[in-house]
């Protein structure tokens, strides 16, 4: 599904983000990317999503390589990847159903087809009851569940989601991770860059761990626990 | 992608009320700038029509002396010969005193026109030149001359005419392009802020996969609106103008209003061009905006 090839960006001014990196990430699959601030993972997602283009290497997502992805096709592209952010980029001026409906009338979604899909998906993320309530009205995890049934509504292939729980407190973490979790289960790839120890000591999935750009780290069923390599590294070429 | 007339229309409504002050600005600019635009237009139609009323194809007058008059025909008779052996004289047409007397009558207003009787009108050569610009030569040969009161060529007063009209046309369109530019610039700046007060919501559309079209089009029919917006007041203003001339020109057969008379295929080719430089206006500005301040890849709001 997607698969790093020796990957390095450089930001100006010499900041280098990724060095070398190479990884794959089957479909399916959950993954945590932990590592301390500064330590790539924010550009990983960035890459994938195609906001940054890698100086070196190659980056492929179902199949096709974006990293020279030509502009008018990037587009496309984000269709099949959903995005969860810290700060859940809401619209503060449309409705629940509003803010939804938006990312399927956006991509020229008919109003049947939105009428349809925003219901259902406002049910898995249990806010079909809010879906009249202005993102003002709601709590910060309701915010985030809202942010989530947007990136997912279209089912894209990955959902990638950076610091979700990052503004939030850890019984509200839990039940975002919970929601993550339940839309993997529909064969979706999730890829979450956390710094939350507690979450991904729970769930216990697959982690990988930049420090300083590089991939220190690729564990099946892994704990946080920066620079701790252990022994299980299922599926990292980086680790070989 | 499917893009919606609905979706446009209301995203481009949103947006104009959203920024609705500078948006007054910039229509206005466009409006003042697109009526000297248009004025000017007029003016210069309004002035080939003069001309061409006035020289009725005749090139040079030579007006015989009055005092003269009765006198010995054969004097008038050897002018004509003269005339009409020069190379660049097409041909001339002699017209007596009684039907220059009824000229004046109908050039002039009444109160002049009262003074003259056929006694005090000169009779007159009218002559049509090969080349106009001989006009002087004839001028220089027969003024003075025995029998010959003066010499007149209205091509030198309509050139003079149209010195004046064309150092207004430069002014007028010099004007009313530095005002072009400046609504141009309004309307750059119009999107921008659209863009940036919509900052939020383009960042959601690049999220969740909006084509560039679909995020650029609202903000191009902005723009574009704008430019009619004012083209349309300017037409109007054009309208006015023209009526406003109509009128005056239906008050006095006389006056320089009737012979600068516009005729409708006239008018609407003006208005429409007004229309279409507003429209281009308003598509350039928007244009400019966008590739400079819309940019499709980054999602950061």
């Amino acid at each position: 599904m997607i698969r790093f090839e020796n990957v390095t960006k450089a930001y100006k001014g010499g900041t280098v983000a990724l060095r070398e990196v190479s990884l794959e990430i089957d479909k399916g699959e959950f993954v945590f990317l932990v590592g301390p601030s500064g330590s790539g993972k924010t550009t990983c997602l960035r890459l994938l999503l195609r906001e940054e283009t890698p100086d070196s290497g190659n980056i492929w997502v179902a199949g096709r390589e974006v990293g020279h992805l030509s502009h008018w096709r990037i587009p496309y592209l984000r269709r099949n990847v959903g995005c969860v952010f810290q700060d859940f980029r809401l619209l503060p001026n449309k409705t629940v159903f509003e803010n939804i409906a938006f990312a399927l009338e956006v991509i020229g979604r008919p109003r049947h087809v939105i009428a349809t899909q925003v219901p259902q998906v406002l049910d898995l993320v249990g806010l079909a009851k809010k879906r009249d309530n202005l993102p003002g009205e709601l709590s910060g995890g309701e915010q985030q569940r809202v942010a989530v049934a947007r990136a997912f509504v279209n089912r894209p292939l990955v959902l990638l989601a950076d610091e979700p729980t990052g503004n939030l407190d850890p019984a509200t973490s839990q039940g975002i991770m919970r929601l993550l979790d339940r839309i993997n289960r529909t064969g979706t790839t999730v890829i979450v860059a956390t710094h939350d120890q507690g979450i991904v000591d729970q769930m216990r999935r697959r982690v990988i761990e930049l420090d300083q750009g590089n991939l220190v780290r690729d564990q099946a069923r892994g704990l946080y626990g920066y620079g701790t390599a252990t022994a299980e590294q299922p599926s990292s070429r980086a680790a070989e | 992608m499917s893009l919606s007339v609905d979706y446009i229309a209301r995203e481009t409504a949103s947006n104009l009320w959203r920024n609705r002050l500078i948006t007054f600005a910039a229509v206005l600019t466009v409006a003042v700038s697109l009526s000297l635009v248009g004025a000017a237009m007029l003016l210069r139609q309004g002035v080939a029509n003069a001309t061409v009323q006035w020289q009725h194809g005749v090139d040079v007058i030579v007006w015989f002396d009055p005092a003269a008059n009765g006198a010995p025909q054969p004097v008038q008779h050897a002018i004509a010969h003269e005339l009409l052996a020069l190379p660049y004289v097409r041909s001339c047409i002699y017209r007596s005193q009684s039907f220059d007397l009824a000229e004046a009558h109908r050039i002039l207003a009444a109160d002049e026109a009262q003074a003259l009787t056929t006694g005090t009108t000169p009779a007159s050569e009218r002559c049509a030149l090969n080349n106009p610009n001989e006009a002087q030569a004839i001028w220089q040969q027969f003024r003075g001359q025995p029998g010959v009161q003066s010499v007149f060529y209205p091509g030198q007063a309509i050139r003079n005419m149209e010195d004046v009209t064309h150092v207004l046309q430069w002014v007028f369109l010099v004007v009313a392009v530095v005002l072009l530019v400046s609504a141009s610039v309004l309307i750059v700046n119009t999107i921008r802020l659209a863009i940036f007060a919509r900052r939020r919501e383009v960042a959601v559309m690049k999220l969740v996969g909006a084509t560039n079209w679909f995020i650029r089009v609202p903000f191009m029919f902005e723009g574009l609106a704008q430019g009619l917006m004012g083209a349309v007041l300017a037409a109007i203003a054009v309208l006015a103008l023209h009526w406003r001339l109509d009128v005056l020109a239906s008050a006095n057969r006389q006056s320089v209003w009737h012979q600068m008379r516009m005729s409708t295929p006239d008018v609407v080719v003006t208005t429409l061009a007004v229309l279409a430089v507003g429209v281009l206006v308003g598509s350039l500005g928007s244009t400019l905006a966008i590739r400079r301040f819309l940019t499709t890849d980054r999602i950061s709001a």
